[in-house]
């Protein structure tokens, strides 16, 4: 079998199969419950329109994921490493990049379970409402890049790193540099610095996306602009992972 | 030459760590590669495995430059880390058969069974590696070098944390290896007992140099001692020359070491320092044990404090 698949394989077991993996998918499967109840039972809250209460279920899933991706990114070489198991893996014949894309097979099977973890909170607070399938598959083709992004980023990093902490610490500050301005208000994104943050940054390229599609029913070609800076941020962080790979030390 | 190592150099951190090392061991030959701590063995096996590039220095490993091809030199060594980290989540004949694959090779129960036997583990076992004991845990690693047939094996410590009886077990293992398979080990440890059971040629590394290398009854001429004694003397000697052929290297209270250069056979030389007066009481010879002659090679090499 391929190294990368043997790696993804064995990587998705511990994820899946592992105590500490499943109380990641048990702690975000809770932030949604909470969101949901919140969406339901609190006297704001409740009066959002259905199309909102979506939205920003999609933004709190893509978010959970990126976190996701940013724990498992920042661990996957800097954890080795500490825990000795990465030179019996250098030594194998497996290639550095196949580790890197190995590694990235277990963060795709992350963000598939989180995908799937979402779609019934996503089906609980907007069946009633429009644009339900539309939201799914937005959150695939929008969300996937977003994530993985995030993913390649903290494995570039841990890469580098000497420990997990010197990974996850910038990993983490990109997520919140780039998911940061998003929750800020709408006069600071209409602002002359706000509204170009909003066209070059991934993550508010990925949220104003899922806000035109369900909120305002656009169509999938007014959104390739937005779709392109994500696979932009994409491509970019996975050849900064590709770098950091084959500079990889003990 | 399975190992062909010259003239290694390597800085870290503005710090030279390897500064000439020459290693070179024959096909099949178990070579040991001792040193004190910090002397660089590991960082040369991490250069001879293909983890770190030297910055000068030439470096062939069963044919292949590690540098430029890492992954035909990883399908045919074995290597057992120093500190070598497990999936503990894993047990070890999913640990061993994972592993396999990586190799191309998909190994059958009975096989890992096999596998696991050869180093004393029961493939039965379904424990966790997390709960293996250090010496459970050391005799999987050598498992995991062994899986794909090496042609050359390289062992940081093999024994460490292994009781005398799994010590034993660990050398018959490896002397079976090689002398039934032919596989070469380049074994890096402290133990001088498993360098004299084991080891055919040796190499002394200290602050990053090779200062000896050669086959075990080599060391003591290279060490440059001769034969030495120890005498014990009643009272205080004579102020006379000594004979020819005796060198006083110290004295130690009513002891005194001397060195014969083996031009006089020393019962020659006792009579002459007996004539001379010299009140012997005692003759001890030194011990000439791996462990006096590798103090003695890196002592050498450090000069006087």
């Amino acid at each position: 079998m391929n190294p990368i698949l043997l790696i993804a394989r064995k990587e998705s077991r511990e994820l899946l199969g592992s105590g500490r993996g499943l109380a990641w998918l048990l702690a975000l499967s809770a932030v949604l419950s909470v969101l949901g109840l919140l969406f339901v039972s609190n006297t704001e809250l409740s009066l959002l329109d259905n199309a909102q209460v979506v939205t920003m279920e999609l933004g709190t899933i893509t978010a959970l994921g990126a976190l996701l991706a940013v724990v498992l990114g920042s661990d996957a070489i800097a954890g080795e490493r500490e825990r000795a198991t990465l030179i019996p893996l250098l030594l194998s014949p497996a290639r550095r990049t196949d580790i890197v894309l190995g590694k990235m097979g277990n963060q795709l099977v992350g963000w598939l379970v989180m995908y799937l973890i979402g779609l019934p909170y996503l089906w609980a607070v907007g069946s009633s409402g429009q644009n339900l399938a539309q939201a799914c598959a937005y959150l695939a083709l929008f969300g996937t890049p977003l994530v993985l992004g995030f993913g390649f980023l903290a494995q570039g990093l841990s890469s580098r790193a000497a420990a997990v902490r010197s990974a996850l610490v910038p990993s983490l500050l990109a997520l919140i540099l780039l998911g940061g301005p998003v929750m800020l208000g709408p006069s600071f994104r209409q602002s002359a610095i706000g509204s170009w943050l909003d066209r070059v940054n991934p993550f508010a390229a990925a949220i104003n996306s899922f806000d035109s599609v369900v909120i305002d029913s656009q169509s999938l070609s007014a959104q390739l602009a937005r779709l392109a800076i994500v696979l932009i941020w994409l491509a970019a962080t996975a050849a900064f992972a590709r770098s950091s790979a084959t500079s990889m030390n003990v | 030459m399975d190992v062909d190592v010259d003239g290694l150099t390597l800085t870290l951190g503005g710090r030279p760590v390897l500064d000439g090392v020459s290693l070179h061991a024959q096909p099949g030959e178990i070579y040991g590669l001792l040193g004190p701590n910090g002397a660089g063995k590991s960082t040369t096996l991490s250069v001879i495995t293909g983890l770190r590039r030297a910055a000068s220095g030439q470096v062939s490993v069963v044919g292949h430059d590690p540098a430029r091809e890492a992954l035909a030199l990883h399908r045919e060594i074995g290597v057992l880390p120093e500190r070598s980290g497990f999936y503990d989540w894993m047990d070890a004949p999913d640990y061993l058969a994972w592993f396999a694959q990586l190799y191309g090779r998909r190994l059958t129960g009975p096989e890992i069974t096999a596998e696991l036997a050869q180093v004393g583990l029961d493939g039965r076992n379904r424990r966790a590696i997390g709960t293996y004991s250090q010496g459970m845990r050391q005799r999987l690693g050598l498992a995991r070098a062994l899986l794909h047939r090496p042609r050359l094996l390289i062992l940081d410590e093999p024994t460490n944390g292994l009781d005398p009886r799994g010590r034993r077990e660990v050398h018959n293992l490896l002397l079976e290896r090689s002398r039934q398979d032919g596989v070469g080990i380049l074994l890096c440890t402290h133990l001088l007992d498993d360098v004299e059971r084991l080891c055919t040629r040796i190499g002394i590394l200290h602050q990053g140099r090779t200062v000896f290398e050669g086959a075990l009854s080599e060391l003591a001429t290279a060490s440059n001692e001769g034969e030495s004694y120890r005498l014990h003397l009643r009272t205080e000697p004579p102020a006379v020359p000594l004979p020819p052929g005796v060198e006083l290297l110290a004295w130690q209270g009513e002891w005194a070491r001397i060195k014969l250069d083996g031009t006089r056979p020393p019962e020659d030389v006792w009579r002459g320092l007996l004539a001379a007066r010299w009140p012997i009481a005692e003759i001890h010879q030194e011990a000439g044990g791996l462990e006096t002659l590798y103090l003695r090679m890196t002592q050498k090499e450090e000069g006087p404090a």
